[in-house]
């Protein structure tokens, strides 16, 4: 190539042609992409203020803020985010780990100001037009929350009605460290927990593979976890953040598998290891070891107080023991669990029915404080015709006499009336005596209260559910014997007052199911004979339960604390733990001051 | 000609680079005796940031090392990351990484295109190859909703699949990109100023660039075949039909555009035929909730073969939710300072630019 | 996969584990092996032979790990066979404290960069090392700052201002807990939400 390298010189003169062409032209502003990762947009009505953007913001460019208009109710914080644009990178972490999906991107990307504070902006707020220009954003697919539970190894249906043994098999360490890791640690849960247990840290304890730590964490409000462990009504689990798009954190099973770690009451006494004070003088009576009794007599006893239970039945546990089957609460895991506290120093009187092994006034003379933590013993009936028929009965009665070991003769088809857990529970124990059961039930199968992990239970072991069938009558033979159940079929109207829709009778619909034992679960109440007129005259009750402070559970009597069902509406074993621990911090006040 | 030197700091703002670092240079006359690299100007510590960050925020620091082809920085990571959990990448996302990959390398070289003729006065070139750099930016910006930091390539696969339409985009616009190459070598290959000013330039000695750590472009345009993809081969590249070029001539400036020159259409053929083998399917292995996410104990070493060479990238993990150490070594850690200070001497201060161009100095990665 | 062949990777383990007994060689997997040095005085001679003898000529990396729970440093020495195709990680263990090595930038002189890293980020020093004191810090006074016990937060705390205006943020966990009266032990806290 010499000094006049002509090509050289010539070649690259043809980029002239440029000139000759049609430019591209944007104009501004330039439209971004379906996935642009521009300025934030919330769906303030959609989010739940758990605050997984502000953790997982990398720059800490994320707070989470009351904003004038929202509050916080159950299964909401109130709180939402609030972003620094100064401090914002946009890598749209805080959308992909959102679990509502209501945190987005939008494509707005130019943002002016001469106010260096406004940078602050509440995504939502500060742009409630945005919605439409959403664009980078998570689906159940793309999102980091894990929507999908570790499932539970259960029996199988067919082999589970062969025994009682539990259905239920637990996690193994893997998988429980595995449905924990799925927690967020938001602490939604813990609001609309009863008792107020520290879930995300128990969880966080177990996902971390720290079991004793968990079981610590645990027994600090709650001293009958194992129980809580495998039949909670779980009220936790309906706010979970990642039920919102899908299956909730198992935080029962969770609990469960923790305190199965500790196998006996010497191996939970050895890892609780609780601090015991020293006597300080006060004696408290508590009647009826429930749930209730149980707790406050744990707590009171780990603070210094003597404490003795009265219980009516041979073993601990109240309706926890007598009401719920054994096939989904074993009697070892209550008795390790009433073993454990009477190590604790809790004195259990058990056989001791008050009103008749001791009077009420006794006990109310000889202590200083009076926990009454009786169960609903007395079960309603339908109130219908032939109710008195031989081989009709009530479900409590029946699970008690099962779950003391004694037998009841059934025949060969029973039908069960009613929808909440004691419905399913009779029907369930039914059919491992080997019935054929009908569960006749007002509403629709939706509509059930009970548990829907306990009602798919029923049904892969083969209960027939027969949903909107309003009972009528039972109906007998010549001998008094229970022959068949005639019901009539209902449609669903809808409520005027706009509730949820009532089933309506249809005319002529009537229908007789051959059967020999009707069983009824449609509810209890409490059995208040053993209380002298005197003091029941001077506490006020509402509807069969007692009127209690609501923080103190005080009695208008003040040496009179109630908890558990004869307080409670929600008649659940962990309402009753929380009645029980808040009794204790009532009558230390009282007694303490 | 006077005997004394001069100093002269060139730097830390100036056109041979993208980022900033100063130049220390002694200079007799215009020519060069001695050079000094200075860097530090934008030291922004993300080794030590990711210590207490957890392993899925620290994917989000690591593409600023580099501003012009953040990808390899993903893809190390993500791949550090996999090595040591073990975790399994669907096949798919393979194919999508190595596609984003290639057209990182091709953005990197338009913009290279630009550097390398901007420092030689040549500004036409750089218009242009920046303009069409920027339909490259436009699929990226569809792709992963980034222009320049895509945070797209991430442990267990990428973060989103393709959207519809998008592989018939990439290959018009690789359609259009093989037009816009013979322009360009008109413009910038055929053009004897360039030829002029990039041949006898900037000359490595071929016997010692390994020695010495010369990776990429450079160690290619000393015509010995080394390329990560084909030495060590990650993603699919070991079913890919491309080939490294051996580039015969002086390893000066000249040949170091050459390789580049030749890449560039490879990568243009690889981006074609990952777009015909591609496989459907997952493209992302779900990594556990971040926040609890803990990768077992363990280290690994992995390299990606980026625009300016090999990129290694060695993690350590304690077996804890946050990386031990992330130690990034970017090829312009031994290509800005060991192998600049020595090729500068004795070369013109004009050329000081030029050559750090074509060595594809990038402070950024040098700081980390 | 399962059918590949580790034959020269092993082969490379096997020679350096026989020519050097204070040595421990492994295979990883494929084109990478590990070999941990018992003693810090052997290290040059082993790069020197890997180089000479070996054919790892290319020095791919050099990096430093900070174990401070066990007092020490480890130091990785990266190398690169590009006829073999394999990289050979080297490692060796060194006091946290008066943490010294051998330099080696008379055998790889890009190490020199390397070294004067580490020395200026962990403090490690390289008795022989011959370049500016300062590389990418200036004028810095307190401890090396990638050591894990200097404290990142702490630095930022102390040395700049956060801009005023957040104080109204809120912790999700405990504005839940004081709504419902929940009493978190000290004990648990270490579990909740950062």
């Amino acid at each position: 190539m010499g000094f006049f390298d002509l090509k050289g010189l010539l070649s690259p003169l043809t980029g002239l042609q440029q000139f000759g062409r049609k430019p591209h032209t944007l104009t501004y502003t330039k439209e971004a992409a379906d996935r642009y990762r521009g300025l934030h947009y919330n769906k303030l009505d959609q989010c739940i203020g758990c605050g997984n953007c502000s953790t997982i913001c990398m720059n800490e460019a994320i707070d989470m803020i009351h904003i004038e208009g929202i509050e916080g109710s159950k299964g909401d914080s109130g709180l939402r985010p609030r972003v620094d644009n100064g401090r914002c990178c946009w890598c749209a972490l805080c959308v992909e780990v959102c679990p509502t999906g209501s945190l987005n991107l939008t494509k707005d990307f130019i943002y002016v100001t001469d106010d260096a504070d406004s940078f602050l902006w509440t995504p939502g707020k500060s742009n409630p037009d945005a919605e439409e220009k959403i664009s980078f954003h998570s689906d159940v697919d793309t999102s980091l929350s894990m929507y999908q539970r570790v499932p539970m190894r259960e029996m199988d249906g067919m082999e589970r009605i062969e025994s009682f043994a539990e259905v239920v098999l637990g996690y193994n360490d893997e998988e429980a460290r595995a449905e924990a890791q799925r927690c967020i640690s938001c602490s939604l849960c813990t609001e609309v927990c009863p008792d107020h247990m520290h879930i995300p840290e128990y969880i966080n304890a177990i996902a971390r593979g720290e079991n004793e730590e968990a079981i610590r964490i645990i027994y600090d409000n709650n001293p009958l976890p194992e129980m809580c462990g495998k039949v909670c009504t779980r009220r936790c689990e309906d706010v979970c953040a990642i039920a919102v798009r899908g299956e909730p954190v198992a935080i029962r099973w969770l609990k469960r598998y923790a305190t199965e770690q500790a196998k006996t009451a010497d191996m939970i006494k050895e890892i609780v290891n609780p601090k015991i004070e020293e006597p300080n003088g006060k004696k408290v009576g508590i009647i009826g070891a429930g749930p209730s009794g149980l707790t406050a007599g744990y707590y009171l006893a780990l603070r210094g107080f003597d404490v003795t239970i009265y219980e009516a039945k041979s073993h601990g546990g109240g309706m926890t023991f007598y009401g719920i089957p054994k096939y989904r609460l074993p009697y070892e895991s209550i008795n390790k669990q009433v073993e454990y506290l009477q190590k604790i120093g809790v004195k259990i009187n058990f056989n001791t029915r008050v009103g008749k092994d001791i009077q009420f006034e006794e006990i109310y003379n000889q202590y200083d404080a009076v926990f009454i933590g009786i169960g609903f013993e007395k079960p309603w009936t339908l109130g219908m015709k032939g109710e008195d028929l031989n081989g009709s009965m009530q479900a409590v009665k029946f699970l008690e006499i099962i779950n003391e070991g004694g037998t009841v003769d059934i025949g060969k088809h029973v039908v069960v009336v009613g929808g909440g857990n004691v419905a399913i529970d009779a029907a369930r124990v039914a059919k491992r005596l080997g019935a054929d059961v009908d569960i006749v039930y007002r509403r629709r199968v939706q509509d059930m209260p009970a548990d829907w992990e306990e009602i798919e239970g029923a049904e892969d072991e083969g209960v027939n559910i027969i949903p909107q069938g309003i009972p009528i009558e039972v109906l007998g033979d010549k001998n008094g014997k229970v022959k068949a159940f005639r019901y009539a079929k209902a449609e669903m109207v809808p409520d005027p007052k706009g509730g949820r829709p009532r089933p309506q009778q249809i005319e002529g619909s009537e229908t007789d199911i051959e059967c020999s034992t009707v069983i009824a679960a449609i509810g209890q109440e409490a059995d208040y004979s053993f209380f002298p007129e005197e003091i029941k005259s001077k506490i006020n009750f509402e509807r069969g339960r007692f009127v209690v402070n609501h923080e103190t559970k005080q009695t208008d009597d003040p040496k009179i604390f109630a908890g558990g069902d004869a307080v409670n509406r929600t008649a659940d074993a962990i309402s009753a733990i929380a009645d029980g621990f808040k009794a204790v911090k009532g009558i230390e006040k009282y007694l303490l001051g | 000609m006077r005997e004394e030197t001069t100093t002269i700091y060139l730097g830390p703002q100036h056109p041979g680079i993208t980022g900033n670092m100063m130049i220390k240079l002694q200079v007799k006359g215009d020519t060069v005796m001695k050079a000094e690299t200075h860097i530090g100007y934008l030291h922004r510590g993300f080794e030590k940031l990711m210590e207490r960050r957890n392993w899925l925020q620290s994917f989000t620091i690591v593409c600023r090392i580099c501003v012009p082809e953040p990808d390899p920085n993903e893809e190390n990571y993500s791949r550090a990351v996999e090595e040591i959990e073990g975790r399994e990448v669907p096949e798919r996302a393979k194919y999508i990484r190595v596609m984003v990959l290639e057209l990182a390398r091709i953005a990197s070289y338009l913009l290279w295109y630009g550097g390398q003729n901007g420092s030689a006065g040549l500004y036409t070139m750089g218009q242009w190859s920046v303009g069409d750099r920027n339909y490259i930016l436009d699929l990226f910006e569809e792709l992963t909703g980034g222009r320049v930091y895509h945070m797209y390539i991430w442990p267990g696969g990428v973060r989103r699949d393709l959207p519809e339409g998008f592989a018939d985009k990439v290959l018009k616009t690789m359609d259009y990109l093989e037009k816009r190459l013979d322009e360009y070598d008109k413009l910038m290959f055929e053009n004897s100023i360039f030829q002029k000013r990039a041949q006898g330039v900037g000359i490595i000695d071929p016997a010692k660039a390994i020695e010495w750590g010369v990776v990429g472009p450079p160690l290619r345009g000393c015509g010995i075949q080394s390329d990560v993809r084909k030495d060590d081969p990650y993603e699919v590249y070991d079913k890919l039909d491309f080939e490294v070029p051996k580039i015969e001539g002086q390893s000066d400036v000249w040949a170091r555009a050459l390789v580049r020159r030749f890449e560039i259409r490879e990568s243009i053929k690889i981006i074609r035929q990952v777009i015909e083998k591609m496989p459907t399917g997952e493209v992302y292995n779900k990594v556990p909730n971040p926040m609890k996410w803990i990768v077992p104990k363990g280290d690994a070493y992995v390299k990606t073969e980026s625009a300016r060479g090999e990129f290694g990238y060695y993690m350590v993990s304690d077996g804890s939710d946050k990386p031990r150490r992330v130690h990034v070594k970017g090829p312009a850690y031994v290509h800005g300072i060991s192998l600049l200070e020595n090729l500068l001497v004795g070369e013109n201060i004009a050329d000081v630019s030029f050559i750090m161009n074509s060595l594809g100095t990038c402070p950024p990665e040098m700081e980390r | 996969m399962d059918n590949i062949n580790l034959e020269k990777e092993q082969q490379l383990a096997d020679i350096l584990s026989s020519d050097f007994t204070r040595l421990d060689a492994k295979v990883v997997r494929e084109r990478r092996v590990e070999a941990v040095l018992k003693s810090n005085d052997i290290i040059p001679s082993v790069l020197l032979f890997a180089k000479d003898k070996l054919g790892y000529i290319h020095f791919s990396h050099m990096s430093c790990v900070d174990w401070l729970e066990e007092g020490e440093f480890e130091v990785i020495y990266i190398l690169w066979n590009p006829e073999e195709k394999i990289n050979l990680l080297i490692k060796v263990r060194t006091d946290r404290d008066n943490a010294t090595l051998p330099n080696i930038d008379y055998i790889w002189r890009q190490a020199n960069t390397y070294e004067r890293e580490l020395r200026e980020m962990y403090g490690i020093e390289f008795p022989g090392l011959i370049a500016a004191k300062e590389f990418i810090l200036e004028d810095w006074q307190g401890m090396p700052p990638m050591r894990r016990d200097f404290k990142t937060k702490e630095y930022v705390d102390d040395h700049f201002f956060h801009r005023p205006g957040r104080e109204d943020a809120q912790d999700v966990r405990e504005t839940i807990a004081n709504r419902s009266g929940e009493e978190i032990p000290e004990f648990a806290k270490k579990f909740s939400r950062k």
